[in-house]
């Protein structure tokens, strides 16, 4: 489903995000992408989401080659990733309810499918009485929730959640992480950029560890870190 | 496109138009005052240009023959001053036609009883004013005439003025257009500026480029839609009140009645809600590149 052939990235500056990395996550999986802080993770997921190109290399979504796609195709790129942010990004005017159908808005869908879709993927988030809150009237994993239900709303083939639990306490990051493990038995491929040692080493998913821009690790069933 | 998008993309234009009301008001006003200024020099020089069509219509070149011209000399010159290129009507006055002309003028017959004094005359319509004068010296230089009379520097200079006219339009309006852009353009960076989260997120989930910048050119066609009705307004108005005045005072100034403007009205909303979208597109281009 995401496949990258000698990718690297080199910022202007001359800052090396990322070098040559090769790799391929299939339809269904669960990857942690781990790492320091600017090791690259949040490079990865700009390439994903075509907001940065790569400097080399090629990337494949769905079997398209997204470094040859036109800017106009990757509004429906992005249509087919969903992305969880570790401020959540929700509109603070609008309700939960209002957060998640602002993105089948977006994507102009219609009224009839937005009233029978928002109440299902809140739902399973488990927010569904709270629905009329605004952001600030909820607590931070309930923010994240909304965001996890707008990413979910238009059915993407891929949710991508960058530092999903970075601004969570570890219980809240549990359930949050549950809830992602969830959403992939129930087949959606999930992809978690993470430094959070206790949740990656305790849900024994494929990790990818990223360091200084390489990748120097690829372990199924994995953990944070084997030196530690 | 949906109507609920369309919908959608009005109600975001308007809610930030009543967010940023003062920003708003000042590019209404801008927008307003560049139609007005561009409309009072159009109305200025459409009104010239009618008055002047007036005169141009009377603009005629007679040329007076000497008394020894004979009727085969008078056929001879009537094809002569005909091929002269620009002249499109020659009409031949005898003396006696003359005469006749100059009785109904007066009123009475001051010149009863002597010898008709009044020479034969051809009568000459050009088929643009601009060369009346260089048709007259051609005709002057003909044989067998005697002297020419146009209504000698009255058609250059009104030509003159409203060139100037329109000139001094064109680049008041230019300026002020050029200002009312500048000021819609920051309205709008306002607007984008407070709302670049929500852009942002909205690239995010895969809004085109053009659902995020829609109700941004809305809001800015708004803004000229507004200013230039405001204008249309006050031209209107103003126009009517002068038209009335001068109709009292100067009757035999001839003005355009308001209703042949009725059609202008519809270019300049266009022309504001031009404005404002230009004026917009211009702050959102650097905000999309997510």
């Amino acid at each position: 489903m995401i496949e990258m052939f000698g990718v690297s990235k080199v910022y202007p500056g001359g800052l090396d995000a990322l070098k040559d990395i090769n790799l391929k996550i299939s339809r269904g999986e669960f990857v942690f992408i781990v790492g320091p802080s600017g090791a690259g993770k949040s490079t990865f997921i700009k390439l994903l989401f075509r907001e940065e190109l790569p400097t080399r290399g090629q990337i494949f979504f769905n079997g398209k080659n997204i470094t040859r796609m036109r800017n106009r195709d990757i509004p429906f790129l992005r249509r087919r990733i969903g992305i969880v942010f570790q401020d959540f990004r929700l509109l603070p005017e609008k309700t939960a309810y209002e957060n998640v159908a602002f993105a089948m808005e977006v994507v102009e869908a219609s009224s009839r499918e937005i009233r029978r879709k928002v109440p299902q993927v809140l739902e399973r988030v488990g927010l569904s009485h709270k629905a009329d809150a605004k952001p600030s009237e909820l607590s931070g994993g309930e923010q994240q929730r909304v965001a996890l239900a707008r990413a979910l709303v238009n059915e993407p083939d891929v949710l991508v959640a960058d530092e999903p639990t970075g601004n969570l306490d570890p219980d809240t990051s549990w359930e949050i992480m549950k809830l992602l493990s969830d959403i992939n038995k129930r087949g959606t491929t999930v992809v978690v950029a993470t430094h959070a040692r206790e949740l990656v080493n305790a849900m024994r998913k494929r990790v990818l560890q990223l360091d200084k821009g390489r990748l120097v690790r690829d372990e199924e069933r994995g953990v944070y870190s084997n030196e530690a | 496109m949906r109507l609920r998008t369309f919908n959608y993309f009005f109600k975001e234009a308007f809610i930030s138009l009543i967010r940023n009301r003062w920003m708003s008001l000042a590019s209404i006003g801008a927008v307003a005052s560049a139609l007005i200024i561009l409309g009072s020099f159009l109305l200025i020089s459409v009104n010239f240009d009618h008055i002047l069509k007036d005169v141009e219509s009377q603009v005629e070149i007679t040329a007076y023959l000497e008394d020894t011209v004979d009727s085969i000399g008078i056929t001879r010159l009537n094809s002569q001053i005909s091929s002269i290129s620009g002249v499109k009507e020659v009409k031949f006055i005898s003396k006696e036609a003359a005469l006749e002309e100059f009785k109904q003028q007066v009123g009475k017959d001051l010149l009863e009883g002597i010898d008709n004094p009044l020479p034969n005359s051809f009568r000459i319509k050009v088929d643009n004013p601009q060369n009346v004068a260089s048709v007259a010296g051609e005709i002057q230089n003909l044989k067998g005439v005697e002297e020419v009379k146009y209504g000698k520097g009255v058609v250059e200079k009104l030509f003159n003025i409203i060139y100037w006219i329109r000139l001094l339009g064109l680049v008041i309006m230019v300026v002020f257009a050029a200002v009312s852009i500048f000021i819609i353009s920051n309205t709008i960076r306002l607007t984008v500026f407070a709302r670049r989260r929500e852009i942002n997120i909205m690239k995010y989930i895969g809004a085109t480029d053009w659902f995020v910048r829609w109700p941004f050119l809305i809001e800015g066609m708004v803004l000229g839609f507004i200013g230039s009705a405001i204008a249309i307004g006050i031209l209107a108005g103003g126009y009517v009140y002068l038209y009335n005045i001068v109709k009292l005072n100067i009757p035999m100034i001839s003005l355009i009645p308001m209703e042949e403007f009725y059609n202008y009205a519809l270019g300049f909303l266009a022309i504001g809600m031009f404005i404002g979208a230009f004026g917009s597109s211009f702050s959102i281009r650097r905000f999309l590149h997510v």
